[in-house]
């Protein structure tokens, strides 16, 4: 279908504007309205810097705040479907819930209608084109700007002219049409009227891909006197309706919750539009009412369209929400969490590209979660059960217990459950920096994907240890078993530090806690060296075992430091000026040896011996 | 080595200030890192006085060394910002 869509839609145009010359000014005024929405977007992502993004993330506590937040933001940006857009992307990350994301749509919903008050109370009553102009003119001088943020105002004064150019143009365009044709011929009355209408108004929005746009369309249209105010009504409705297509498009790409969100925006406009088309007359009358009240015109058509838009939308957020956790409930019935497969990523999707913080966010949980697959993949390849060494308060112990071999294909493990999500972790992150991201997060997204690679590189050797795990610790062979255990032991150490530090509270946390297995991984590399001399002087092994094992060793520790490096990079303090700290009190390389000369906190002092090398 | 480590560290981190590709550190920003270190040095403390293995024990006054390491380091450099 998507194929026929474009030669269809050109063709379309084209015979129109061949038919009516003057079509081409509505059409030329739509497109407009569109490109001033485009750019008064790309305003807001610039000039915003994240700062939309930062508030959705507190904004969800409640379903009050989340609807307050929907109203608000999209008052603000002038554009529902750019919010349902950032929404599913945070809930996609899941940086949200379900709840709150659907708590923004409803207000979304509400603060769509701002839309058509200012379409009707000025679009259609000042010579807004006036303002346009000089609109448009002063932008592109500040969109040239190099501060990120004047090119941001630039960006959404020159995107507010187009808007009011469109405007503009959309009405001129009906003036000039009436006099050729009058759609009002086509007026249909009754509950036909009411339903044809209603589709017209899905089909124009789902076209147009914005129910805005649809509205100034239906706006203008009615102040020229070509379409009926009841028909307007419909048109209205339909809009509702045809507005969800952006967030079922944006949803393709999003995981199961984004899927969800964009179910929940299609059954609240349904719901709320059936409803507005069953009490139709009802809310008429409310309409004639509250227009008295606030002295509206009776013949103010426009106007009264932008309240029964807003009474209809508020309506429907008022029958919803005390139903909104069963709302939930059919949602979640419906769109089935899929059974988590660790073999692929969990939180990289096309959704949470939209956004730098989604982005980031996303890709720290993701390389969270092949740390997860990497870490039992290790100490499974080491003839350890992770759950066992976690809980254990005696690793060393635990590790001298677990003599019987683990059911393992290490390579296909490393395939399956590694390999697969490095990829596209590493796609993710090329993805990433061919968007134009701020250096901080750009610094973060490279960081994290040397995270990935540190923690792939410590499960390629213990591939290599595999072998002779397998031959020295399934059952006690005097020195040998010994040395392989005392391998084992470190590794599981690391994997327990680096759980605990994973566990403790971010505010309480701190990188610089990994320096401690750091000077461990250190001393034991080299007291190691010291046993095997000592294990061939006294003939306990040979010096063929030894060699062997000295190679198993370097990949052992090897294994370690990546790991410690991969942690300390992972957990390392968000904010620069604390990272800056972390990293001025962490001990160099050359420190590890002897972290406490000058130091009155160290065991004294200690000359560097003979050590297994950093095999980096 | 120690604390003239820290101290050429903080060298090459005042130039990187100055143009421009470092974030400022400010002494609430030490103080913060500092709290987290004294709080696992106390608490590696508690560890020791309740661990009964003599290997383990050994292991963690290690820990408990690099952690009042880390501590000193902060004191000193909280010393030189303020």
């Amino acid at each position: 279908m998507t194929r026929y869509y474009l030669p269809v839609a050109i063709a379309a145009l084209l015979l129109t504007f061949w038919f009516s010359p003057d079509a081409q000014e509505i059409a030329a005024g739509v497109a407009i309205f569109l490109f001033g929405m485009l750019m008064l977007e790309d305003g807001f992502k610039l000039f915003g810097g994240g700062a939309l993004e930062r508030v959705l993330e507190t904004a969800t506590g409640s379903t009050t705040r989340a609807i307050s937040f929907g109203i608000v933001s999209t008052t603000l940006l002038q554009s529902s479907s750019l919010v349902s857009v950032i929404t599913i992307s945070f809930l996609s990350a899941g940086l949200i819930s379900l709840i709150g994301g659907v708590g923004i749509i409803f207000g979304a919903n509400i603060g769509t209608t701002t839309g058509a008050w200012l379409v009707a109370g000025l679009g259609l009553k000042v010579n807004i084109a006036a303002y346009a102009m000089p609109m448009i003119a002063l932008s592109i001088i500040l969109v040239f700007q190099k501060s990120k943020a004047l090119r941001g105002i630039g960006y959404a004064l020159g995107g507010l002219g187009f808007l009011f150019l469109g405007i503009h143009h959309m009405k001129e365009g009906f003036d000039a049409f009436k006099d050729q044709i009058d759609l009002k011929r086509f007026a249909l009355a009754g509950v036909f009227g009411l339903f044809v209408y209603s589709l017209i108004g899905t089909a124009a929005t789902v076209i147009m891909q914005s129910s805005h746009a649809t509205m100034v369309l239906i706006l203008t249209a009615l102040a020229a006197g070509q379409i009926s105010y009841e028909n307007a009504l419909a048109l209205s409705i339909g809009a509702n309706i045809g507005t969800t297509i952006t967030a079922i498009i944006g949803s393709l790409g999003a995981n199961f919750q984004g899927k969800r969100l964009a179910l929940a925006h299609l059954v609240f406009n349904a719901v709320t539009a059936a409803v507005a088309l069953i009490l139709i007359a009802p809310l008429r009358e409310a309409v004639d009412w509250i227009s008295q009240i606030v002295g509206i015109a009776p013949g103010d058509y426009a106007m009264k369209l932008a309240v029964f838009h807003t009474i209809f939308n508020v309506l429907g957020v008022v029958l919803m929400v005390p139903v909104l956790h069963r709302l939930i409930w059919f949602i979640e019935h419906r769109i089935a969490e899929p059974v988590p497969d660790v073999s692929r990523p969990h939180f990289l999707n096309e959704a949470v590209d939209e956004f730098p913080q989604t982005l980031e966010i996303a890709l720290r949980k993701e390389v969270l979660h092949l740390y997860e697959n990497a870490a039992e993949l290790i100490l499974h390849g080491l003839n350890l059960h992770r759950q066992r060494i976690f809980e254990t308060d005696d690793v060393a112990a635990e590790v001298r217990r677990s003599r019987t071999p683990l059911e393992l294909d290490i390579d296909e493990g490393y395939e399956r459950r590694v390999k697969t999500l490095y990829s596209a972790i590493v796609e993710f992150t090329t993805r990433a920096g061919d968007k134009r991201l701020a250096p901080e997060i750009a610094n973060r997204v490279y960081a994290l994907r040397d995270v990935a690679s540190d923690v792939v590189q410590a499960v390629k050797s213990v591939k290599h240890l595999r072998k002779n795990i397998l031959r020295y610790t399934t059952r006690p062979q005097g020195a040998a078993t010994e040395l392989y255990d005392g391998l084992r032991t470190e590794i599981a150490r690391i994997a327990v530090e680096i759980r605990k530090l994973g566990l403790a509270p971010a505010e309480q946390r701190s990188a610089l806690w990994l320096d401690q297995e750091r000077v461990q991984i250190e001393e034991a590399a080299r007291s190691t060296t010291q046993r095997v001399d000592a294990f061939i002087r006294s003939e306990d092994l040979s010096p063929a075992a030894a060699t062997s094992f000295l190679n198993d060793a370097g990949y052992a520790y090897s294994a370690m430091r990546d790991l410690i490096d991969a942690a300390r990079s992972y957990y390392i303090e968000r904010d620069s000026a604390m990272a800056e700290v972390e990293r001025l009190l962490s001990f160099d390389e050359e420190e590890l040896d002897d972290p406490f000369v000058g130091s009155e906190s160290g065991p004294g002092s200690r000359s560097p011996e003979g050590s297994i090398t950093r095999t980096s | 080595m120690g604390l003239k480590k820290l101290a050429a560290k903080v060298a090459e981190y005042n130039e990187r200030l100055e143009s421009g590709k470092a974030n400022k550190i400010k002494p609430g920003h030490v103080d913060k890192v500092l709290e987290k270190l004294r709080k696992k040095a106390e608490e590696l403390e508690t560890e020791i006085a309740a661990t009964q293995s003599a290997e383990k024990q050994a292991r963690l006054k290690k820990k408990l060394c690099v952690a009042r390491a880390h501590v000193e380091r902060a004191e000193w450099l909280l010393k030189e910002l303020s």
